[in-house]
């Protein structure tokens, strides 16, 4: 057994007790593992319309088979549960270093079950596997949780081996829009996760071990490695563009494109945007760059803020916080988005839900549904220190703020203007406005995890035009290109891979890599397979949680309201006409209910499909 | 004589490096641990630091290295495998690491694969 260890963890808390199981042959061949093994636990395993924060739901924690071998940017851990936001299936991509000191630990997986009496830290060091109590935990931030925990070790050099994920007081308080943080500040979706993980009284794990990864061809993986590296830093967008700015960098080019969202989706920031792009983020920020494990493009940027607000280190504005936090939200000074999006960060808030909550807020005021005096707070738009006040308020459940705390869903229905949530199933729209990217707007419409870019990168086409030439605002071949950025996702996701080095490399350049590593002889379309089964995988369990074709459709303001201005003036989502066409090539029938053909072909069907029903 | 030259300001603390040295020692092993190269962490700046010499007793006084306005642990920076600070050894035999300028010359696999310019080959 190649990149796997093979061996998961079972812990449950109720019990509070653990075991370890070993993890099947024929399970790593069919889903590989990260995502999609984490997936077909969760779907075989627990009822899909359970309560999220009921002990009955599962938590999945797993890295990807080339996880910690060395493969370039193999550093993805995936957090797999039902999402206390929106009901569906969700999972979070942790990056930097705990997925590959989990499998250094000695295993792939970590499925934690039931509810702790008091609050735990589940602690796997050196293969001493403790569930400790950790009331003095409770309400500390992330970054408190980390430093803590490290000066609690005896050991001061062990310490700097162990590497931490944990949830805020957002997800304590079981704030609905609450995801995990690991490595003291990062977070890559999975809004919805850290409340689960508070409902079970789980504030941290932590990791450390001496275990090896064994890759089955040495020689040629070696090879294999140093040309990727070759490759990505001869790609301009990997070796330049994300490496000196991070995500960021898209911040320009997508405004020019009319896509960046501007006050919650009412226009294309089209101006504003100039006060944002790189050269603002340098001067904003001293930039410092962070790789995740074995990742050459190191596209995390970190920096210091010191200022009245808030005094610390964290995460940079990538461009998900300065859509999400600023420009939506019509904040276009930096400094406050870096510092909401650090909040984020310390809270343990997903800056998507967090973002999308507050710019539905703020729109509500504007109609003059929400008044200052209700909240306590002045939520009008472009009013950075008021945000920045209403995250934290959010997280810890304090003030009035609460009111807003349950959601941009829940906000606009209660105040009886449900048109003005930006969002699918529950979840906020990721900063890009579906009119002026179709490929991306049908992803929205259809992905499992809620409208998220990170499910499916259409943008590396539609806006960088890295692998095919594509523009964002037709709907030609955009059915085809979002079956093919999902399915490529998840099975980057299954692997352990991070997807942003698709900037540089295509999916094909992986294949000798995965087989040098596991010892196995996949093609490109075998691999492609894998993640059609894991996509549709996920699909049936949200079809059992009951969601179906009426919610695979966007809000009506982009059907209806065509944007303004600007140079996608005119333009409106054609996700619906889209759908049937989408639909089609998955091979599901017209209410998006997958075939029994497409399950057979994808070898779905015997006990995956049918003992449940 | 080659030296490998080490900028701290440039390391993204990816730990390519340690990976690439244990996968050359071991064919087709990963472990940061059996590496001969290891980065440290300390405030903002990343330390890949080289196996060094091996001595059975840990210094009797400690120092402090002051560069720009954050004090550093000497420990941290130092070369050296001691009771104290007992890394480069290989944990299941006890055996010994050295760096030995492993890998395709000219460059150490190590330097090969760090990305970020902070490991660098020179010549002297
Ligand atoms: S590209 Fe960025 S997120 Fe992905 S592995 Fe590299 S540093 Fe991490
Ligand atoms: S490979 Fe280079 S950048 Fe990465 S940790 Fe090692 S020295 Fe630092």
């Amino acid at each position: 057994m190649h990149g796997w260890i093979g061996r998961c963890l079972r812990v449950n808390l109720t019990k509070n007790d653990f075991k370890l199981e070993e993890i099947s042959q024929e399970l790593m061949n069919k889903f590989l593992g990260g995502r999609g093994l984490g997936v077909k636990i969760l779907f075989d395993e627990i009822d899909p319309m359970v309560d999220p924060l009921y002990p009955d739901n599962k938590l999945i924690f797993v890295s990807g088979p080339l996880v910690g071998t060395g493969a370039v940017t193999g550093a993805s851990c995936n957090v797999i549960t039902k999402s206390a936001l929106s009901g569906t299936i969700a999972c979070a991509k942790l990056r930097g270093h705990f997925g590959a000191e989990l499998k250094y630990s000695g295993l792939d997986m970590i499925i934690v079950e039931g509810r702790a009496e008091f609050p735990v830290i589940l602690s796997i060091l050196d293969d001493k596997i403790v569930i400790q109590p950790a009331l003095e935990y409770w309400g500390r931030t992330t970054s408190e949780t980390e430093n803590m925990f490290k000066s609690s070790l005896s050991d001061r050099w062990a310490a700097r081996d162990t590497y931490l994920l944990s949830i805020g007081p957002a997800g304590e308080k079981l704030v609905p829009m609450a995801n995990v943080i690991n490595d003291g500040f990062l977070s890559v979706g999975g809004a919805g996760i850290g409340a689960v993980m508070g409902s079970k009284n789980l504030k941290a794990i932590a990791v450390k071990g001496n275990h090896s990864v064994t890759v089955a061809d040495g020689n040629r993986f070696v090879q294999v490695v140093t040309t990727l590296i070759n490759k990505l830093n001869s790609a301009p967008l990997t070796s330049q563009s994300m490496s000196s700015w991070g995500s960021a960098f898209l911040v320009g080019l997508c405004n020019q494109k009319a896509i960046l969202p501007f006050k919650n989706f009412q226009s294309s920031s089209f101006e504003e945007s100039k006060q944002i792009g790189t050269e603002a983020l340098s001067s904003a920020f001293a930039l410092r760059s962070r790789g995740c494990f074995a990742c050459p493009i190191a596209c995390i940027k970190k920096a210091d803020v010191d200022n009245r607000f808030y005094k610390g280190k964290g995460m940079a504005p990538t461009y998900l916080a300065i859509g999400a936090l600023g420009l939506n939200c019509g904040i276009t000074d930096l400094t406050n988005i870096g510092i909401a999006n650090m909040i984020c960060g310390e809270m343990g808030l997903d800056p998507v839900a967090a973002g999308g909550t507050i710019a539905t807020a703020m729109e509500l005021e504007r109609k003059g549904l929400l008044t200052k005096d209700s909240l306590k707070l002045d939520l009008r738009f472009g009013n950075g220190e008021d945000l920045i006040q209403a995250l934290t308020l959010m997280a810890t459940k304090k003030g009035h703020v609460k009111r807003i705390g349950r959601g941009a869903k829940a906000l606009a229905e209660e105040y009886g203007h449900p048109e003005l949530f930006m969002g699918v199933k529950n979840i906020p729209l990721a900063p890009f406005d579906p009119r002026a990217i179709q490929g991306m707007g049908l992803h929205f419409a259809t992905s499992n995890y809620g409208p998220h870019h990170l499910y499916a990168y259409t943008f590396i086409d539609e806006v960088l035009n890295v692998h095919e030439k594509s523009d964002p605002w037709t709907t030609e071949g955009k059915p085809e290109l979002v079956k093919r950025f999902q399915d490529i996702t998840a099975v980057m996701d299954s692997l352990g891979l991070c997807n942003w080095s698709l900037m540089g490399l295509k999916f094909n350049n992986f294949v000798p890599l995965i087989n040098s590593c596991l010892g196995t002889s996949y093609k490109a379309e075998d691999l492609l397979q894998t993640g059609e089964r894991v996509w549709n995988l996920e699909r049936l369990f949200n079809m059992r949680a009951g969601f179906n074709r009426s919610h695979d459709s966007l809000p009506e303001r982009f059907y209806n309201e065509p944007i303004e201005d600007g140079p996608a003036k005119g333009q409106i989502s054609k996700a619906n006409e889209m759908l049937d066409d989408y639909y089609g090539l998955r091979g599901w029938d017209n209410k998006g209910q997958p075939s029994a053909e497409i399950l057979r072909a994808l070898e779905l069907e015997s006990r995956d499909a049918k003992n449940k029903d | 004589m080659p030296r490998i030259k080490i900028d701290h300001n440039k390391c993204t603390g990816c730990r390519h490096c340690e990976t690439a040295c244990s996968l050359n020692h071991v064919a087709g092993v990963a472990n940061p641990r059996r590496s001969r190269i290891r980065v440290f962490r300390e405030g903002t700046t990343y330390f890949p630091t080289i196996a060094g010499p091996f001595v059975d007793a840990a210094c009797t006084s400690k120092n402090d290295l002051i560069i720009g306005d954050h004090t550093y642990d000497m420990c941290l920076i130092c070369r050296a495998s001691c009771p104290e600070k007992p890394f480069f050894i290989e944990a299941e035999t006890g055996f010994p690491l050295k760096c030995d300028f492993c890998g395709i010359p000219p460059s150490p696999s190590c330097v090969r694969w760090c990305n970020s310019g902070a490991l660098e080959l020179v010549e002297d």
